[in-house]
Order: C-alpha cells, then sequence, then structure tokens
C-alpha cells in the first residue's frame, strides 16, 4: 500500500468517525423516547399491573393467554379489518381517480389541486366533528336537503354498519388528498411519449391507462396502500369523537380497545398485551415496507 | 391527433361530471363549517334557505372569551419545541446516515419506519405510568417529550432522503479542499438541502400539531392542547356546534400555508426511497 492511500485510508476512517459522532445523539434520543417506552410497554404486557389495585408482582403469560380468548378483541380486530380495507380502497380510489382527473388538466388548473388539498391540513379532531356534525339528521344539511323532497335519511350513527360507514367516510374524506398527492407525483414522472405511442398504435384511452399507465403506477400505488393502511390500524381521534365505539361495541377497533382497558377499565397490563400484539403487526408490515424502499432505491 | 368523436365528447362529459362530484365530496364539509360558525346560534338548527341572513360574527369573539386559545397557544409551543428538538438532533443524523459507509442502514430505516407506524397507544401507557411517578402529567416538559416519538422518526427519516439527493462529490469537494466534516455538513450540504429541511420541518409541526391522543392522556387543563381543547365544547347535554366549527377553522388555518409549501415535499420524504 502506498503511503499515499495510506493517509487516505485514514482520512475515510476519520470521516467515518465523525458521521458516526453525528448519528449517536439520535441514537440516544430515539433509545430515549421510543425504545425505552416500548420496552416498559412489552414488561407490562407481561405482568398484573392495574391502575387502581396497582401489582401483585406476578409476571407470565396471563394476558396473551387471555387474549386468545377474548371475544372483544375477536370483535375489534373484525372492526379494524373493516375500517382499514374499506377506508384504505377508498382512499385510494378516489385519490387515483382525482389525481388522473388533474394530470389531465394540469398547468391549466393549479387552484384545482389545492382546493382537493384542504381536507388534508384538517387537524383529524375537527374531521371528525364536522362529519359527526354532518351525520346529526337534527343538524345536517345533508338531512335537511333530501328533507325537501320528502326523502328521510337515516340516522346513521345508531346503527352498526351505519357508524362504520359514517368512519369510512371521514377518514376517507381527509386522508384521499395524500393519496392523490403521491400517485399525481408519480404520474407526472411518467413520459408522455408512451401514452402517444399507445395511442399511436389504436389503443385506446381506456386501454392506454390499464395496460400501459397502471402498471407504471403500481408501485407508488403499493407504497400509499401500505402506509395508509398502517396509518389505519392507529384509527383513534374518529372513533373517539364520531361514536366512542358505539354503537354497543360494534365500531370499537384494537387500537381504540386498548385505549378502553388501559384507560377506561384500568387494565393497564392487558391494554399493554394488546398494544404489543397491535406492535407485532407494525413491524412485520414495517419490515416489509423497508424491504420494498430498498429494492426502489438500488 | 384531436379526437371530436360523439363517443369521446361523452366519456370527456363523464370525466368532468366525475370530477365535479369528487370536488363536491371535499369540499362540502368544509364550506359547512365555515357555514357553521357564522350561523346565529338561534338558528343553527335551521336549514340555511329558512334564515339564509341569521349570520353573525359573534362567534368568534365570544370563542376568545374561552379557554380555547391557551389551548392553541399550548399547542403552538409544544408541537414547536419537539418540532426545534427533533431537528436539532434529527438533521446531522439523517445526513450522517445517508453519506457515511456505516452498516445496519437498513436495520435503521426499519426502526424509523416502524417508530412511525408503531400504534400510540404502545408508547402512551408506559410513558403515562412513568409521567405520574415523575410528575411529569399536565407539563410542557413531558408533552414535548412525548411528541419527540412522533417528530423524530419522520425528521431522520425526511432527511435521509433530502440529503440522498446531494451529490456525493459536493461533499468530497470540501473535505479535499481542507474543510473539517462539521464545516462539509454545516455550509456546503445543508444549503443544499434547505427545501427538505424546511420540509422536515413542517412535517414534524404537523404531526405534533395534530395529535390527539397523547395530549388527550398526558394533559390536563394546565396544558391541554387545542385538538383535545376542543371537546369542551361537547357538554353532557349539549354541543357548541358554532364554537367547534369556530374552534375547527384555528386549528386548520395555521397549517393551510404550512401544507402549501411542503405539498410538494410530502411526496418526496414519505414515499421516496431511501438509499439503504
Amino acid at each position: 500500500m502506498s503511503s499515499n492511500s495510506k493517509q487516505r485510508a485514514g482520512a475515510t476512517y476519520e470521516l467515518e468517525r465523525g458521521y458516526r459522532r453525528m448519528i449517536v445523539p439520535a441514537i440516544i434520543a430515539v433509545a430515549i423516547f421510543a425504545i425505552v417506552p416500548l420496552a416498559g410497554m412489552l414488561a407490562l404486557s407481561f405482568s398484573d399491573y392495574h391502575l387502581i389495585r396497582g401489582s401483585n408482582g406476578e409476571f407470565g403469560l396471563r394476558n396473551f393467554i387471555k387474549l386468545v380468548n377474548d371475544k372483544r378483541l375477536v370483535n375489534s380486530i373484525y372492526v379494524m379489518s373493516v375500517l382499514s380495507l374499506f377506508g384504505v380502497a377508498a382512499q385510494v380510489i378516489i385519490g387515483t381517480a382525482v389525481a388522473v382527473g388533474l394530470h389531465k388538466i394540469v398547468g391549466r388548473w393549479r387552484l384545482g389541486r389545492v382546493l382537493f388539498l384542504v381536507p388534508y391540513a384538517v387537524p383529524h379532531v375537527a374531521v371528525a366533528l364536522i362529519w359527526l356534525s354532518l351525520f346529526t339528521p337534527t343538524l345536517s344539511p345533508i338531512n335537511a336537503f333530501f328533507d325537501l323532497f320528502g326523502i328521510t335519511v337515516p340516522s346513521f350513527l345508531t346503527s352498526q354498519n351505519g357508524a362504520m360507514f359514517a368512519i369510512i367516510v371521514a377518514d376517507t374524506w381527509t386522508n384521499f388528498p395524500f393519496t392523490m398527492l403521491i400517485i399525481l407525483a408519480a404520474l407526472q414522472g411518467i413520459s408522455p411519449d408512451l401514452d402517444e405511442a399507445a395511442a399511436l398504435d389504436g389503443a385506446s384511452r381506456v386501454k392506454t391507462f390499464i395496460f400501459i399507465t397502471l402498471p407504471l403506477l403500481l408501485p407508488a400505488l403499493l407504497m400509499v396502500t401500505l402506509f395508509r393502511f398502517i396509518d389505519s390500524l392507529k384509527h383513534f381521534p374518529m372513533i373517539f369523537v364520531m361514536t366512542k365505539g358505539g354503537p354497543g361495541r360494534s365500531t370499537q377497533a384494537t387500537n381504540f380497545y386498548a385505549y378502553v382497558q388501559t384507560f377506561q377499565n384500568s387494565n393497564v397490563a392487558y391494554g399493554a398485551a394488546i398494544a404489543v400484539l397491535l406492535f407485532l403487526m407494525a413491524a412485520l408490515i414495517s419490515f416489509y415496507v423497508a424491504k420494498l424502499n430498498q429494492r426502489i432505491s438500488s | 391527433m384531436i379526437d371530436r368523436s360523439p363517443e369521446f365528447r361523452v366519456k370527456k362529459g363523464l370525466g368532468v361530471t366525475m370530477m365535479l362530484l369528487l370536488l363536491l365530496f371535499a369540499a362540502i364539509p368544509t364550506l359547512w363549517a365555515l357555514l357553521l360558525s357564522v350561523r346565529a346560534p338561534d338558528s343553527i338548527f335551521e336549514p340555511i334557505w329558512e334564515s339564509p341572513l341569521a349570520l353573525t360574527l359573534d362567534n368568534f369573539f365570544k370563542i376568545t372569551r374561552s379557554d380555547f386559545p391557551s389551548a392553541l397557544m399550548n399547542s403552538f409551543i409544544t408541537a414547536g419545541s419537539s418540532t426545534l428538538l427533533a431537528m436539532l438532533v434529527g438533521v446531522p443524523a439523517g445526513f450522517a446516515l445517508a453519506k457515511s459507509r456505516v452498516s445496519g442502514k437498513f436495520v435503521a430505516s426499519w426502526i424509523l419506519l416502524l417508530l412511525r407506524m408503531a400504534p400510540p397507544v404502545g408508547f402512551v401507557i408506559p410513558l403515562f405510568l412513568a409521567y405520574v411517578n415523575a410528575g411529569l402529567i399536565d407539563t410542557y416538559t413531558g408533552l414535548i417529550f412525548a411528541y419527540m416519538t412522533l417528530t423524530l422518526p419522520l425528521i431522520v427519516w425526511s432527511m435521509w432522503n433530502s440529503f440522498a439527493q446531494v451529490p456525493d462529490e459536493l461533499i468530497e469537494a470540501a473535505i479535499m479542499d481542507g474543510a473539517s466534516l462539521a464545516k462539509a455538513f454545516l455550509l456546503v450540504a445543508l444549503p443544499a438541502a434547505r427545501p427538505g429541511a424546511v420540509a422536515a420541518a413542517i412535517l414534524g409541526f404537523l404531526v405534533a400539531w395534530n395529535d390527539f391522543f397523547y395530549a388527550l392522556i398526558i394533559t390536563r387543563s394546565g396544558t391541554t392542547t387545542a385538538p383535545v381543547a376542543v371537546m369542551n365544547f361537547i357538554s353532557y347535554d349539549s354541543v357548541d356546534w358554532a364554537s367547534i366549527a369556530v374552534a375547527s377553522i384555528a386549528l386548520t388555518l395555521p397549517i393551510l400555508p404550512l401544507m402549501a409549501i411542503a405539498n410538494r415535499y410530502i411526496v418526496q420524504s414519505l414515499s421516496g426511497a431511501v438509499k439503504g
């Protein structure tokens, strides 16, 4: 090895040490603010801690055995799945439709993009409250409008499926612009030559969209779906504000159920066990997203 | 090639109709909230076409006499401070992750994603118990720390992305010229990634501003944030819809300009690939 390259190797080593020093504060911060609470959650999930009664110091798998036989948990997973699947599907479909529409008229109508973005800027509590007012029959302008024609709009929030529908609508309203933004960016990255070539070959617009555009959008669609899906596992403000999990337990999604067990039933240990379950789901999905991300970047 | 066949016109008409319907869906709740905010409380349950002139600005004055403005202030303080703290720690880390050859980058990207995706209920249970013992319930410090779990992963992730787009040669050249790593970072890389840094700060602020869950559990009346304070307009036997509408507008207004600045970067920093 020449002295020059030795010197360079030394410089690289110095540089790498410098980089590491820049990462250390973030590692410490993540450890304090995230890893320690998560370790606490895990420890609590094996304990018998109760908010009022405290703990007898017993550790074991009791909470997890209880999980397996808990009908309310099964119900909460069902609710979460319905809210996630229908909500994410609606957001992806509407967001993509708006993105495609805007893409066709882009440039000519900048304001359109801004108008469609507004719902995304409204904080979730406000979203939930605005939709609560729209789903309150005595107040809602939608009910008043249909009353003019003698049509009585049913009260959504008092029926099981209706309450689920109401939450999905509110969630879709505020989150479809996220899909729209990302699909719009992906569309703008696709060369217009491809569309033209397909048109010259005699392909119809619908065919061009399905066979040319859609496959090119797939990575973006997949990414958006995964991100939205994971966020939808965290459903809270809409349920808390609009239905409180009701009527009955019909909108009690798992995240909300963990809250109920912990802070309403004071059953901290059991709530932590439910949180661990949710966390494992997030870990699996985020691992997949990280892999996907790695593949896209290379 | 301009297509003017009747078939094409029908399809175009369908497309335009669909866009208008979607615009209606996007706009009606916002317009409704604006209308509610100026309705006279006595006529709030009447359809607008029955009493179109029952409008007032009193609702806006009324809310200034409630606890809501101080809750808005709390939101600004806590969301702002946690963003600032997370930027101080997160921006250098994002730079180092993008440019160094340290191993474990894949694990780092997984952990960052996981923290972004982990259900807050998992963080909040141990935080709540620790805060009760440490006397941090209903304090700014407690809430700012809690918001770090939201802001830090997001900021590191998006800065990693932004710095990855700064050419390596730029930093190498600066170091060849004898600049220290700190100088290369502050004087070369950071200015080049400035739009990304602005966007990261905005995104961090947005998630903390939006939070409802943490504030609900670890604050009381002293440091309650605006999203939780809105709920005070709902009492056991009545709902003050006009104040709720005004509060919703107050919660959204500060976000709109930020969103206008950040929207193009939201795409890059959330979906953009981090080089592992």
